[in-house]
C-alpha cells in the first residue's frame, strides 16, 4: 500500500543518502584542491607546465596568411577620422597617418616624420610650413597632396571630435602639391598638435567629400587612410579584421609583417586573460593587474612596464564644510596610506604623484612636493581646524566600471576612520559619477575620484587647466575650487608654452606647488602600462605619448 | 481545441502587451543622463543636448510610450547605446549562440532527467534512486556560474582535457572557416562537411552546456520520478500488473507516456530558467550570446537595450509557455475542456 | 527556482506535524544535516563577527602582506587578492546573505498574500484583475524582472533586494489564492459570513492565518533559492558592491585568478551551495510531512 510503506522502509537509504550528499559538497571542493597544482603564492603553473595553452603556435598555415591575434577592450564609437575622439583610436592608428609622430621620452629625437617628412617654423612661430612625402597613396588610390592636407585639417578644425586643438590655426594653404603653410593665430607647437592621436588623422579627399555628403559614410567599416592596414572586416562589438595594405609607402620586404591582424573586443580583462590563457589569442592588451605579475617570471613572456599617461587624482568639493578649510583638506591629505594604494589599488604598479601632471609629460617637475601617509599630523591639522577627533562624514564617489577605484576606494575609508572621519563609499557610473557633480550643489559629493589623462602631450594647458583653473559651471573641475593666483599662473604659463617652455614651466612649477599647499584635490599615483607579450611575437614598441594605441606594423614573429 | 487554441492565443497577446508596459516603465525609471552615455565620457554639453533631442528623450511619457510602441511593431527597438546599432539586430545577431548553447543543455538534460527519473522510479529506495535523488538535489542547488569555474579549472588547468572559453578556436577561422549558414556552429559545420569545425565547436560546447544542464537535469529527474511513482501507483497499472502484462512493458509503455505529461510542464520551466540561466553560463565561458550582450547592457545602463533583450526574453517565454499549454492540451483532453 | 507545493495544504497542520518534524529533523540524517546547516547560518548572521577567526577582514580590512595565500592551519580558507581571510568572510558574509533572503521574501509574501488571499476570496472581476497583474509578473523568466530592474535603479544590495522581492510576490499571491479558494466553501468562513462580519475581517483574521502552512512551507524553500539568486546578482555585478563579504561577489572576485588561486572562488561559491541544499533539503522534508496523502 501507500503511504505507511513508503515512510518506513527509507531510513536505510536516508543514512546512505545522507552520506552521499555532504560528501558530494565536499568532493567538489576536494577535487578542485587535490588536482590544482600550483599551492604557492606566487603561482607559476603556466611556466612549469607548459601545454598547449600556453605557448600556442604563430597562426600560419602552409598556404594561409600570418595572422596575429589581440584581444583589446577597446570599441569603436566612430569609424570617421574626423570625428574620432574615443577608443578607436587603437584601429585608427594602423589605418591613418598624421604629419609626424611625436617619439616615447626616451628617444632623443623629439618626431619621427610620417606623412610630412620636415617642417619649420618662422621666427614669430606664427608660420608652419611641412614639406609632405612624395608618392604616397591613400587606400582609395588618392594620392597624398597638400590639398588632402588642407582639406583634412580644415575638416578636423570645424568638425572633429578634438577639433580644439586646432584653435591657434587661422589658416591652411597649400603652397605647391607637397607643401602645406599654417598661418596661426598665436604662436602654438603645431608638431606637437599635427602629432595627436585624435583630430590629426590625414584622409583622402575623395572620403571627405563623401563623409560631407552623407554623415554615416565611414560607419560600416570604411576607411580611407594612408597607413600600413586597411579595415577588411568589422563586426560592432566583436570583433575588427585588418589587413595589410599591399601599397603602404613604407613597404613589406623589410622584414616579416603580419599581413592579418584580428582584434577581439573583450571589454572584460578576466575574459582576456582566459583568451591568452586558452591560446585564442596571441596578445591581450588589457590584462588584469591582480594577475599580471606572475608573466614578470614567465620565461615565455616579455614583460612590459612602462610609465603612462594616466594618473588617479580626488576632488575635495572645496565649496563645503568643512573641506573649505584648507587645513581640513590637508589632513584628509596626510591621512591617505600612499603606498598601500599603490601595493593593492595599482597591484605595485604605479608611482606616487607629484601633483596632477603625471610624470615623463610637460610641465612635469620633481620639486614638486608630495604628502606622506602621516596620521598624527594628520589629526594634528584637524584639531587645529576645529575639528578635533575629527567627527564628520563625507561622501567618497567613484566609477564602478573602473576596477582600481574600487579596489582602492576601501583604502581610503580605512584610513580616514583611524582620525575619526567616517566615509560613505559610492560607487556608480562613470557618466552618472560626473553628471552629479555638475549638477544640484545641494546634491555634489563631497570627494570624487577620477582617472585622468591629457588629450596630446601637454599636461599644463590640459591637467593643470581642466582640473583646477577656476570655471562658471564645473566641468573638469570637480573641486569647485577657485584661486585667482593659481588661475594667473596657468593662464600665464600656457601662452609662454610655444615660445619660452623653461618659462612656461618655471610659472607651472609654481602652480603645482601651490596646488599641493592648498591641496583642494588628492594626487595618488601615476599609473603604469603593464602588459605581457609572448616572446614569439618581436617589435613590440610601447609610446607613453600614445596611451591608447598599439602599433601592428612593427610587429614580426620572432626570427 | 480551437476554441482552446485561439483563447490562449488571445490570452498572451494581452499579457505581451502588458510587458511591454512594464519595460516600458523600467526604463523610464533609470536616474543617469543616457544622452551622455550615447557620446562618452569628454562630451561637450551641446552634444548632450542634441542627442537628448534625437533620442526624444525630452518629450512626456505616454507620448513617448506610444511612439516606442509603433516603433516596436515595425522592428524598430531603437538603437543601442554601447554599440549604435538596432537593438533587434543585436539581439537577433547574437541569438543563435544562445539557442546552440540551450539546444545543448536541453539536449543533455531532457533524456537524462527522465531517464534518472524513470530508473528512480522503477528501483525505488534501492542505491539507484538513492543516487538520482543526489543527484537532482544537488543540481537544482547548485549555483550555476559556480560549476562553470569549477568545471573550468578541473577540465582545463588539471586535466587540460577541455577548452577554457570561446565558441571556437581562433585559428579555425584561418584554417578551416566555418559557413555561417545558420549561425548555429555544430549544424554550419556539419552541412559543411567540415569535421574539424565540427570537432573544435563541439569540444567547446561541452563545458558551458554541462553547466546549464545541471538544473534541468536535478529538477527533471524530480519531476519524473515523482510522476512515475504516482502512475506507477494508479489501478490501472496494479490491474494491468494482475492480468500478468509484463513488468517491462507496464512500466515503460504504460506508465512513462502517462507519467511524462507533468513532466512537459517542467521541462517549459526549465527552458524559461535556461534563458535567464545561460546569461551566467555565458558570462564565465565568454560565450557570444545574447547572455553576455545583455549582461553587459545592464552594467552599462543602455536602456534601449536592456529594455530590448527584456521584452524579448518574456516573449519567448510567453510563446514558451504557450507551445507547452497546447501541448499538452493536445497530448490530454483533460486539459482541454479545463 | 523550486518548485511548490503540488497542491496546497489548507488548514492547520495535521496532528503530530510538530512530532514529526522534530524526529525527521534530529534523527533523520539528511534532516540533520540541513538542521545543521540552518543554525549555523543563523548563528553565524548574528555573532558572525565573533565566531570569525580575522574579524576586521572579514569585514573588509586589508592585510598587505598576506595576499592569496592558499589554505593553510593558519587560513582555513586562504586569503584573497586584499590579504583578507576568506573562512572570516564567508562567515561574516553569512548575514548579507541571510538578512537578504528573509527580508526578500518576507516583503514578497506581505505583497503577495493579501493580493492572492484578496482575489481568492473575492472571486470574479476582483479575482480576475488582480489574476491578470500576477500573471504579467509571473510572464517573465524567473530573474530577467529582477536584472531589468536592478539594471534601471542602479547596482546596490538594496536595489536587488527590491527587485527580487518585485519577482517573486506572484507566487505567493498564486498560493494565497489557492488556499483562499477552498477555504471559501468552508461552514466556518460561511458561518461567519452570514453573521456579518466584514469580508476585510474574514480575509485578514481566518482566510490569511489559515493559509500560512503552505505559504510558509513555500517561504522556506525560497529563502534557498534567494540565497541563489541574490549570489548570481551579485556575480554578474548587480550586487552588494566592494568591499562587502558577499558571497557572489566573492566569487566574481575570485574569477580573474582562479585558475591558480582556485580557493578564492571556491568556497564562497561552496557556502552558497550548501546553503542553498540545505534550504532545498528541509523544503522537501516539510512537503512531504505534508503530503495530504500521508494524512488520510
Amino acid at each position: 500500500m501507500k503511504g505507511p510503506m513508503k515512510r518506513h522502509a527509507s531510513s536505510q537509504q536516508q543514512r546512505t543518502l545522507s552520506l552521499l550528499l555532504p560528501a558530494t559538497a565536499a568532493v567538489l571542493a576536494l577535487l578542485v584542491a587535490a588536482c590544482s597544482g600550483s599551492t604557492t603564492p606566487a603561482p607559476s603553473s603556466t611556466a612549469a607546465a607548459p601545454n598547449e595553452s600556453a605557448v600556442p603556435t604563430v597562426s600560419a598555415t602552409p598556404s594561409g596568411p600570418l595572422v596575429l591575434k589581440v584581444a583589446a577592450t577597446a570599441n569603436v564609437t566612430t569609424w570617421d577620422p574626423v570625428k574620432s575622439f574615443s577608443t578607436e583610436a587603437l584601429y585608427m592608428a594602423n589605418i591613418y597617418e598624421p604629419l609626424v609622430w611625436i617619439n616615447p621620452p626616451s628617444v632623443p629625437q623629439k618626431f619621427t616624420p610620417a606623412l610630412a617628412v620636415s617642417w619649420e617654423t618662422s621666427a614669430d612661430g606664427l608660420r608652419w610650413t611641412f614639406r609632405l612625402r612624395d608618392g604616397v597613396k591613400f587606400h582609395d588610390g588618392e594620392p597624398l597632396t597638400a590639398d588632402a592636407v588642407k582639406q583634412s585639417i580644415e575638416a578636423a578644425a570645424t568638425r572633429g571630435g578634438a577639433s580644439f586643438i586646432w584653435a591657434a590655426l587661422d589658416t591652411i594653404t597649400a603652397v605647391n602639391p607637397l607643401t602645406v603653410e599654417l598661418k596661426l593665430k598665436y604662436p602654438a607647437p603645431m608638431d606637437l598638435v599635427a602629432s595627436s592621436l585624435y583630430g590629426a588623422w590625414i584622409v583622402s579627399p575623395k572620403a571627405l567629400a563623401a563623409a560631407a555628403a552623407d554623415e554615416k559614410f565611414f560607419e560600416s567599416g570604411i576607411d580611407a587612410g594612408t597607413g600600413p592596414y586597411t579595415i577588411e572586416s568589422y563586426t560592432p562589438d566583436k570583433e575588427v579584421l585588418l589587413t595589410k595594405f599591399d601599397g603602404y609607402w613604407g613597404g613589406w620586404s623589410d622584414t616579416t609583417h603580419y599581413d592579418k591582424v584580428l582584434i577581439s573586443i573583450t571589454p572584460e580583462s578576466v575574459a582576456q586573460q582566459q583568451m591568452l590563457d586558452g591560446g585564442q589569442t596571441d596578445i591581450a592588451l588589457s590584462l588584469p593587474l591582480e594577475n599580471i605579475g606572475q608573466y614578470r617570471t614567465n620565461p615565455d613572456f616579455q614583460f612590459i612596464d612602462e610609465p603612462s599617461f594616466f594618473n588617479y587624482v580626488g576632488f575635495f568639493n572645496t565649496a563645503r564644510k568643512p573641506l573649505d578649510d584648507v587645513r581640513v583638506r590637508q589632513a584628509l591629505s596626510y591621512a591617505i596610506p600612499y603606498d598601500d594604494i599603490i601595493a593593492i589599488g595599482a597591484q605595485g604598479f604605479g608611482t606616487q604623484s607629484r601633483g596632477p601632471v603625471p610624470a615623463g609629460v610637460f610641465p612635469y617637475s620633481p620639486d614638486v612636493p608630495q604628502y606622506r601617509q602621516d596620521l598624527d599630523k594628520a589629526k594634528q591639522l584637524l584639531a587645529d581646524a576645529g575639528y578635533p577627533g575629527g567627527g564628520f562624514k563625507l561622501e567618497l564617489t567613484y566609477a564602478s566600471e573602473n576596477q582600481n577605484e574600487t579596489r582602492f576606494a576601501p583604502l581610503i575609508k580605512e584610513a580616514y576612520a583611524k582620525i575619526g572621519v567616517d566615509v560613505t563609499l559610492t560607487p556608480m557610473l562613470f557618466n552618472q559619477q560626473w553628471e552629479r557633480a555638475k549638477g544640484d550643489p545641494v546634491k555634489r559629493q563631497d570627494m570624487f575620484l577620477v582617472l585622468y589623462w591629457p588629450t596630446y602631450s601637454d599636461a599644463g594647458a590640459d591637467n593643470l587647466w581642466s582640473l583646477f583653473h577656476s570655471s562658471e559651471k564645473p566641468f573638469f573641475n570637480l573641486s569647485y575650487w577657485k584661486n585667482e593666483q593659481y588661475d594667473k599662473l596657468v593662464d600665464d604659463a600656457a601662452t609662454l608654452t610655444a615660445t619660452q617652455r623653461d618659462a612656461a614651466q618655471a610659472k607651472y612649477v609654481e602652480a603645482m606647488k601651490l596646488l599641493v599647499d592648498q591641496a583642494p584635490g588628492l594626487f595618488f599615483y601615476d599609473t603604469k602600462f603593464v602588459t605581457a607579450i609572448p616572446k614569439r611575437i618581436a617589435g613590440f614598441q610601447y609610446n607613453l605619448n600614445y596611451p591608447f594605441a598599439q602599433f601592428f606594423y612593427p610587429l614580426h614573429p620572432a626570427n | 481545441m480551437t476554441r482552446f487554441v485561439v483563447r490562449r492565443l488571445a490570452g498572451s497577446a494581452l499579457v505581451l502587451l502588458g510587458l511591454s508596459v512594464i519595460t516600458f516603465t523600467l526604463a523610464r525609471v533609470i536616474p543617469s543622463n543616457p544622452a551622455a552615455l550615447y557620446i562618452g565620457p569628454k562630451a561637450r554639453p551641446e552634444e548632450i543636448e542634441r542627442v537628448t533631442r534625437q533620442l526624444g528623450l525630452d518629450q512626456a511619457p505616454p507620448v513617448q510610450y506610444l511612439t516606442y510602441m509603433r516603433d516596436m511593431l515595425t522592428g524598430d527597438w531603437g538603437t543601442s547605446i554601447g554599440t549604435k546599432r538596432p537593438v533587434l539586430e543585436e539581439i537577433v545577431s547574437r541569438l543563435p549562440a544562445t539557442l546552440e548553447l540551450i539546444a545543448a543543455a536541453m539536449a543533455l538534460a531532457i533524456p537524462l532527467g527522465i531517464v534518472l527519473g524513470v530508473l528512480s522510479a522503477r528501483w525505488q529506495r534501492r542505491p539507484p534512486d538513492v543516487l538520482v535523488r543526489v543527484v537532482s538535489i544537488v543540481g537544482v542547488s547548485l549555483p550555476a556560474f559556480w560549476l562553470g569555474l569549477l568545471l573550468q579549472v578541473v577540465f582545463f588547468r588539471n586535466l587540460d582535457l577541455l577548452p577554457l572559453s570561446g565558441r571556437v578556436s581562433a585559428d579555425l577561422r584561418f584554417t578551416a572557416p566555418i559557413e555561417p549558414i545558420t549561425g548555429l556552429y555544430l549544424v554550419d559545420a556539419a552541412l559543411g562537411w567540415n569535421w574539424a569545425a565540427f570537432v573544435d565547436a563541439s569540444r567547446h560546447l561541452v563545458l558551458p552546456a554541462l553547466t546549464l544542464a545541471a538544473f534541468p537535469i536535478g529538477l527533471i529527474a524530480r519531476m519524473t520520478r515523482a510522476s512515475m511513482i504516482e502512475t506507477l501507483d494508479q489501478d490501472y497499472i496494479r490491474t494491468a500488473r494482475a492480468y500478468g502484462l509484463r513488468d517491462r512493458f507496464v512500466t515503460y509503455r504504460l506508465a512513462l507516456r502517462n507519467a511524462l505529461l507533468p513532466v512537459l510542464t517542467v521541462v517549459g520551466l526549465t527552458l524559461a530558467y535556461s534563458l535567464t540561466g545561460s546569461f551566467f553560463v555565458e558570462i564565465v565561458f565568454n560565450w557570444p550570446g545574447l547572455g553576455t550582450f545583455a549582461v553587459h547592457s545592464m552594467l552599462n545602463v543602455d536602456y534601449p537595450a536592456i529594455m530590448g533583450i527584456a521584452l524579448f526574453g518574456a516573449a519567448a517565454y510567453v510563446l514558451i509557455n504557450l507551445v507547452v499549454d497546447l501541448a499538452q492540451a493536445w497530448l490530454d483532453p483533460r486539459v482541454r475542456l479545463a | 527556482m523550486a518548485i511548490g507545493l503540488a497542491q496546497p495544504v489548507v488548514g492547520a497542520p495535521p496532528r503530530g506535524f510538530g512530532h514529526r518534524l522534530r524526529r525527521a529533523l534530529l534523527t533523520d540524517p539528511l534532516g540533520f544535516f540541513s538542521l545543521v546547516v540552518i543554525v549555523l547560518l543563523i548563528v553565524m548572521a548574528i555573532i558572525g563577527s565573533a565566531m570569525a577567526p580575522y574579524p576586521m577582514q572579514g569585514e573588509g580590512a586589508s592585510s598587505v602582506t598576506t595576499r592569496l595565500f592558499p589554505p593553510s592551519w593558519a587560513h582555513w580558507f586562504g586569503t584573497d587578492l586584499f590579504g583578507r581571510d576568506i573562512l572570516s568572510r564567508v562567515i561574516v558574509g553569512a548575514r548579507g546573505a541571510l538578512v537578504v533572503s528573509v527580508a526578500v521574501v518576507a516583503l514578497a509574501m506581505a505583497i503577495g498574500v493579501p493580493i492572492g488571499a484578496i482575489a481568492g476570496y473575492s472571486r470574479g472581476r476582483i479575482d480576475g484583475a488582480l489574476m491578470r497583474l500576477t500573471d504579467l509578473f509571473l510572464a517573465f523568466p524567473p530573474l530577467l524582472l529582477a536584472m531589468a530592474i536592478v539594471a534601471a535603479l542602479g547596482p546596490g544590495l538594496d536595489h536587488a533586494a527590491l527587485a527580487l522581492a518585485i519577482s517573486w510576490w506572484p507566487w505567493y499571491a498564486r498560493l494565497a489564492r489557492g488556499t483562499a479558494i477552498s477555504l471559501r466553501e468552508r461552514p466556518f468562513i460561511e458561518a461567519a459570513r452570514s453573521i456579518g462580519i466584514p469580508d476585510r475581517t474574514i480575509v485578514l483574521r481566518h482566510i490569511v492565518p489559515n493559509s500560512l502552512t503552505p505559504i510558509l512551507v513555500q517561504a522556506t524553500i525560497d529563502i534557498g533559492t534567494v540565497i541563489l539568486a541574490a549570489g548570481s546578482l551579485a556575480f554578474i555585478g548587480l550586487g552588494a558592491s566592494p568591499p562587502a563579504p558577499d558571497w557572489g561577489l566573492m566569487v566574481a572576485e575570485g574569477r580573474t585568478y582562479i585558475l591558480d588561486q582556485w580557493w578564492v572562488s571556491t568556497f564562497p561559491g561552496l557556502a552558497i551551495f550548501v546553503a542553498v541544499l540545505a534550504f532545498n533539503l528541509v523544503g522537501d522534508l516539510l512537503r512531504d510531512l505534508l503530503d495530504p496523502r500521508q494524512n488520510a
